[in-house]
């Protein structure tokens, strides 16, 4: 297959699922403009999960469910004991410090009592070896699927939003907290819940690229969420359109690194853009920078 | 348990129990195992290395998630020099931090414009790209094989001056500069700039209102951090004489955080501590190593939640930020001023020598997006005399006083004081020609005692640099000194003596006002802003107020107030300017104000117009 | 008259226990110390050296000890492969003076760490599994080893010769992928300029990854755009896998061959059915059939110590091929060293050094003849390497299986 063309559609695979992570970091940051910064940890959980019960002989749809179940009530507790009394008591940074150590506590859990081996995970869409004829060039269908059912989850959640009523319950909160508690919105329960969706995205973003790599062992995640972060702060905090450009902008941008350049600096240039880009434009591409009244 | 915090606070901080610690401990390290020894040199290495966090995190309230970089720099810096040049530690480690300093300062230019979640995230990205480097620059580093042959003690290969350098030597090396920094740590943590540090946390605009310089703090904040971080690496560098470049991913700036965390973020003893136990703990508990991801995710998760000071506020009273023997230098001078001098009513320093200062707007408008919150607004705030900026809410009072202050320029229109143009001056800029001003709630840093939130106030009139605090010179007493003692003038003046000392979260509503006031006159103002001074203030505590304010016009201060308080402001002010959605309605005296009909329509509504 | 003698004879029989039970009971143990990955992401390789070593002197001590001393691992530390904690834990054992002899960490990170204390510290060390050369051979192959330290790991050099001769013998085009660590970026090296000796008309590309990287299109396409005809990964089992995957995905169909450490269990779970026909040069030593004496020994008391576990396998006839190099070279360390010891007849280092030096083929399990010389400290030979091939049982398990060449 031809070099460029393969390298593209790499990167727009895994960049959909980084796309996938920051569209779930922005959720929390809609409304609590918080992020949790052990997703990481949930995107493994949830994949680990969906392995280990497949290897006990459960179907893959009912792991995966499953596996999803087990991060959502993840995200139930870390917005609970993690967020919630961090943004009460422990100002701007205790946040951020409670999610890195939630994601690191449910690390060391899951290294104590399943290993700290890298464990198979099972080929949930088609195998490495379906492809598709595209004008020419075969492409491996697992990329596409996976590329699909990335942006089918985005386009879904930004229709919900955009156009349900609990959509603008959410986007309501995201504006005004104190405001949308008077209108008598359950807030508690809406904050909550985009903890749920957020944690749901993160395990599916997990499940997708440990199909890509064929393992999972409980330091996974770690990268994947930087580079959540990096498509995020690219597309601009909070917009889910921005999260699937940016991510995918990364996506390619690291696979052309690494083809053209040296596989050696595929790793760094993400993170070269992330600082980059806080320096330079803060509100990403498509976010608007933010004016506090002071 | 206070009793407790009392006595372990005074046993750390008594000269004679630390020297005699530091005796025991240098004397007596040839009596110990090869192994402790190499325990105890961890455990300092990592002392160091932790109080680069407390003074950027603890103090400047700067989050970084990948300090292992700067530790990583002065490892790395000080091996490859002594290996390339064949130079000793003394000057290799120096050379290190300082380039470690450097990148640090670099670092702080793009970090600086971030907040939160965007710095945890930029210093996460950097201490991973720092990762990628040491791994592929192989020519430099040694790559993922590592550096070997680093000159170290345990080696026997450190050779400095023809000595050979045995790991007691080292240690002992590693003791002194430790306790040393600690020293100069503590010593700035008292100063004007250590004090800056902890405000940028906690408000920048207040920073700002009292000239300190937001940007410059926080580079000499990722400096001073930088150059500890980079100590800490180059003595780790000659203790183990291997750098591979795994030992500085993410795991080793999580640790550094739990170390501080753990210890009181901004709480030297706490951290020490909390640096000893968390060395010695793998080494006594083998099973440690299983559980280390469990410990850390735990500590991590819930300390700041549930034990937000860590050790430090569990064993120790908080610390202070003022040295107590300039306190009492201070105290004593004042006496023998006031025997020598009549006692006045007002504090003599603050007197306008020369002219009093006014301001002249003219056509200021300002635009926020497409709302008009200014719509050419001229004015002129007489020297010497006390105004009222009254209007309903959102009428742009606030605005005009951030506009004047400098907080941010007007989108048209011009700023003069007296007589100069002063519009594109940024605050800080303001606040050094003598314009300063109070917040509608105070911005004060909360665990700061009233004293010592109040010498915020005067670190613009305060020179020494921070060198010359660290080092505890003489120039940096006597500025102190005379401080403390202005300071004590005003805490007369504003009658709030009795609660000097104690913590401002600790106190009233009414005492916290006090307690800005008291920051902004210690800044030496020509002109005043005061944002709704009255709001939430007993009767008493107005009338007090109001007091203050005229004590302020005699000594020839001009005064500009955002108020909503008719009475209080009745007979105090020499002119009011009432503004109604971004225009002035009215100017004049309040006799005026109260029986104009286009003040009675804004604020009442345009029926009573016809019954007033 | 014959009261006397007995009363002599009697006397001579209570002198004689007197004298010896003393000696037999009172003889303080022979202590070795080790300290590696016995928990975390590489316990494989860790806590399977230390079994081969518990093995080892579990063996000795039946056989009754060397010269009637029991023999005990006084200090089995964890590292999990982190080289400062591996530093920290030398130290403690340096520390310990009863240590007589010691047994190096599971891998090049921790053991390049320590190896310079090691050898100023003096007392015989056994290398077991890292493979970087700078480990024995500081300053290089033609300038002497470390003194103090021998190494019964597969080295380096010996792998990268033989996959050298394979790959130069039979291609043109190869190239190799390598992860950023130590291991790795030594064997590319050194397979590069094997393959050049071998027919230095070869063309040799080398990509490296992270290890645990999700993804490796990059490495896989450009070697795709040269057009190789053979890919050799120097890794570990799990970044293998993926690199097979990707390989897969890619449509590139070219000869697979992995490194040692490649085709564990790992590579075998994580690409399945994709894994078979990858083929890789491990020790040779159960690959034969039948299997040495001392070999079939080994294995049996391995699996009457643990079963069927995951370094022997699940098929009790044929323990797997990655056993040798995981839990053999540090049987064999063992032995190499309390054979020294025993020759030495004292735990003097000077002695026992003195007498590792003088090994002759001594019976091994990774390496089935031991030899060590003054110039000569690492133990394994090319000879002692096979290539293998992986291939599917009739049960559906995936295994080595040895290929003639």
């Amino acid at each position: 297959m031809d070099f460029f063309l393969s390298l593209v559609i790499a990167g727009a695979c895994v960049g959909s699922v980084y796309a996938l992570v920051a569209v779930g970091l922005n959720l929390t940051f809609w409304t609590t403009k918080t992020l949790n910064f052990g997703q990481g940890a949930v995107m493994m959980l949830c994949a680990i999960s969906t392995a280990l019960l497949t290897a006990q002989g459960l179907s893959n749809g009912v792991a995966i469910i499953t596996g999803v179940a087990i991060v959502a009530l993840v995200g139930v507790i870390v917005e609970r004991i993690a967020v919630r009394p961090a943004l009460k008591t422990a100002g701007s940074m205790g946040w951020v410090i409670a999610t890195l150590g939630f994601g690191i506590l449910l690390q060391g859990i899951t290294s104590k009592f399943f290993g700290s081996q890298a464990i198979p995970f099972p080929e949930v869409l088609f195998t490495v070896q379906d492809v598709i004829d595209i004008g020419g060039q075969n492409i491996s269908l697992q990329y596409v699927s996976i590329f699909v059912v990335s942006i089918l989850i985005i386009v879904v959640l930004e229709a919900l939003t955009r156009y349900t009523v609990l959509g603008t319950a959410i986007r309501g909160t995201a504006q005004d907290m104190e405001l949308a508690i008077v209108q008598g919105l359950p807030v508690n329960l809406i904050v909550s819940g985009s903890f749920v969706l957020s944690s749901i995205m993160a395990g599916i973003a997990g499940i997708l690229t440990a199909q890509i790599s064929g393992t999972v062992d409980p330091a996974f995640g770690f990268e994947l969420v930087l580079m959540g972060f990096v498509a995020a702060v690219l597309g601009g905090m909070g917009s889910s359109a921005g999260a699937l450009i940016g991510g995918i902008i990364v996506g390619i941008i690291g696979k052309l690194v690494g083809g053209y350049i040296s596989t050696a600096a595929e790793h760094g240039i993400a993170f070269a853009l992330l600082i980059m880009m806080l320096a330079l434009r803060p509100e990403g591409f498509f976010g608007r920078a933010e004016v506090t009244k002071a | 348990m206070n009793a407790m915090r009392i006595f372990l606070t005074k046993l750390a901080t008594h000269p004679l129990a630390l020297l005699v610690l530091f005796v025991v401990v240098f004397f007596g390290a040839p009596y110990l195992r090869g192994a402790t020894l190499q325990i105890l040199s961890f455990a300092l290495v990592s002392i160091l290395f932790t109080q680069s966090i407390n003074v950027l995190t603890g103090m400047a309230g700067q989050i970084s998630l990948g300090h292992a970089a700067f530790f990583g720099i002065g490892a790395y810096g000080s091996a490859i020099i002594a290996k390339t040049f064949g130079l000793n530690l003394f000057l290799t480690i120096p050379v290190a931090a300082v380039v470690s300093s450097l990148i640090a300062y670099l670092l702080s230019y793009p970090a600086g414009r971030v907040k939160e979640v965007y710095l945890a995230m930029m210093t996460l990205g950097f201490g991973q790209i720092f990762l990628e480097v040491a791994r592929e620059w192989t020519d430099l580093t040694g790559g993922v094989m590592g550096l070997s042959g680093v000159p170290s003690a345990g080696l026997g290969t450190l050779i400095i001056l023809g000595h050979k350098f045995s790991t007691i030597d080292y240690f002992r090396v590693l003791l002194l500069i430790t306790v040393c920094s600690m020293i100069f740590i503590r010593n700035f943590s008292q100063s004007r700039l250590g004090r800056s540090l902890f405000v940028m946390h906690y408000s920048e605009l207040a920073a700002g209102s009292v000239g300190i310089a937001r940007r410059q703090t926080k580079q000499l904040a990722y400096a001073l951090s930088g150059l500890l971080a980079g100590i800490s690496g180059g003595f780790y560098a000659h203790l183990v004489g291997y750098l591979g470049p795994e030992s500085f991913a993410i795991s080793r700036s999580i640790e550094v955080l739990v170390v501080a965390i753990v210890g009181g973020l901004w709480s030297s003893a706490g951290q020490v501590i909390s640096a000893i136990f968390f060395t010695f703990l793998p080494e006594q508990l083998q099973l440690f190593a299983e559980y280390q991801f469990i410990a850390y995710g735990l500590i991590l998760t819930f300390t700041l939640i549930l034990f937000r000071q860590g050790i430090g506020g569990l064993l120790f009273l908080p610390p202070r930020f003022i040295r107590q023997a300039w306190l009492t230098t201070a105290v004593e001078q004042q006496r023998q001023a006031t025997a020598a001098n009549s006692k006045t009513n007002e504090p003599q320093f603050l007197k306008i020598q020369s002219v009093s200062a006014d301001i002249n707007v003219q056509a200021i408008t300002m635009r926020f997006g497409g709302l008009v919150a200014l719509n050419s607004v001229s004015l002129d705030i007489q020297a010497g005399h006390i105004t009222a900026l009254v209007g309903p809410n959102g009428s742009g009072k606030s605005t005009l006083v951030n506009i004047i202050a400098g907080v941010f320029p007007p989108t048209s229109g011009q700023v003069f004081l007296q007589g100069i143009d002063v519009t594109a001056q940024a605050d800080v800029e303001m606040a050094k020609k003598g314009v300063v001003r109070t917040f509608q709630d105070p911005r004060l840093v909360p665990h700061f005692t009233v004293r010592e939130n109040i010498m915020l106030g005067a670190h613009a009139m305060m020179h020494y640099t921070w060198l010359e605090a660290g080092l505890s010179m003489p120039r940096v007493r006597l500025q102190e000194a005379q401080a403390l003692e202005q300071c004590n003038e005003i805490l007369q003046l504003l009658d709030i003596e009795a609660v000097a000392d104690q913590a401002v979260e600790s106190l009233p509503y009414g005492y916290r006002r006090m307690t800005e006031l008291g920051r902004a006159l210690l800044a030496r103002p020509k002109i005043i802003l005061l944002d709704e001074p009255a709001a939430g203030l007993s009767d008493l505590e107005m009338t007090r107020l109001a007091e203050i304010l005229v004590k302020l016009k005699h000594l020839g201060i001009t005064v500009l107030l955002i108020e909503h308080h008719m009475d209080f402001l009745n007979g105090l002010v020499d002119e009011v300017v009432v503004l109604d959605s971004g225009s002035i309605i009215f100017k004049g005296d309040m006799l005026g104000m109260r029986q104009d009909p286009k003040v009675i329509a804004a604020y009442l509504g345009d029926d009573e117009v016809q019954h007033a | 008259m014959t009261s006397s003698k007995s009363y002599s004879s009697l006397t001579l029989i209570a002198a004689a226990l007197l004298l010896a039970s003393p000696v037999a009971s009172a003889q303080p143990t022979i202590k070795l110390g080790m300290t590696t990955a016995l928990t975390g992401p590489f316990n494989e390789f860790g806590e399977g050296n230390r079994r081969g070593v518990v093995l080892a002197i579990d063996e000795w001590n039946k056989k009754g000890g060397i010269n009637g001393r029991k023999i005990e691992l006084a200090e089995a530390m964890d590292d999990q492969l982190v080289p400062d904690k591996a530093v920290q834990n030398m130290r403690r054992i340096l520390d310990n003076k009863d240590i007589v002899a010691i047994i190096a960490p599971a891998g090049s990170g921790p053991s390049l760490a320590t190896m310079d204390m090691l050898e100023a510290d003096g007392r015989p060390t056994c290398n077991p599994l890292a493979q970087s050369p700078s480990v024995i051979y500081p300053k290089g192959k033609d300038q002497p080893p470390r003194k103090n330290v021998v190494s019964m790991a597969i080295t380096n050099e010996s792998e990268a010769n033989r996959l050298g001769q394979i790959l130069g013998k039979q291609y043109k085009n190869i190239g190799v992928i390598h992860e950023s660590t130590a291991y790795g970026v030594t064997g590319a090296e050194l397979v590069k300029k094997s393959i050049a000796a071998t027919n230095p008309a070869a063309k040799v590309q080398i990509e490296s990854y992270n290890q645990r990287s999700q993804d490796m299109t990059s490495q896989v396409a450009r070697l795709q755009r040269s057009q190789v005809d053979a890919i050799l990964v120097v890794g570990l089992g799990a970044d293998f896998a993926v690199i097979r995957k990707n390989m897969s995905r890619a449509n590139v169909k070219v000869p697979l061959f992995g490194s040692t450490g490649a085709v564990t269990a790992p590579y075998l779970e994580g690409a399945g059915d994709l894994a078979i026909g990858t083929r890789s040069v491990s020790p040779d030593a159960f690959g034969k059939r039948p299997l040495s004496a001392y070999a079939q020994n080994f294995v049996d008391q391995y699996r009457a110590a643990h079963g069927t576990d995951r370094w022997y396998g699940s098929d009790a006839a044929n323990p797997q091929i990655s056993m040798a190099a995981i839990v053999g070279n540090a049987y064999d360390c063992a032995v190499v060293l309390l054979d020294a010891i025993r020759r030495a007849g004292s735990t003097e280092p000077a002695a026992v050094i003195a007498a590792l030096n003088q090994t002759k083929g001594l019976a091994g399990i990774a390496v089935p003849s031991i030899t060590l010389t003054a110039q000569i400290h690492e133990a394994f030979k090319p000879e002692d390497l096979g290539l293998f091939e992986i291939n599917k049982s009739a049960a559906g398990a995936l295994y080595l299986k040895p290929v003639v060449e």
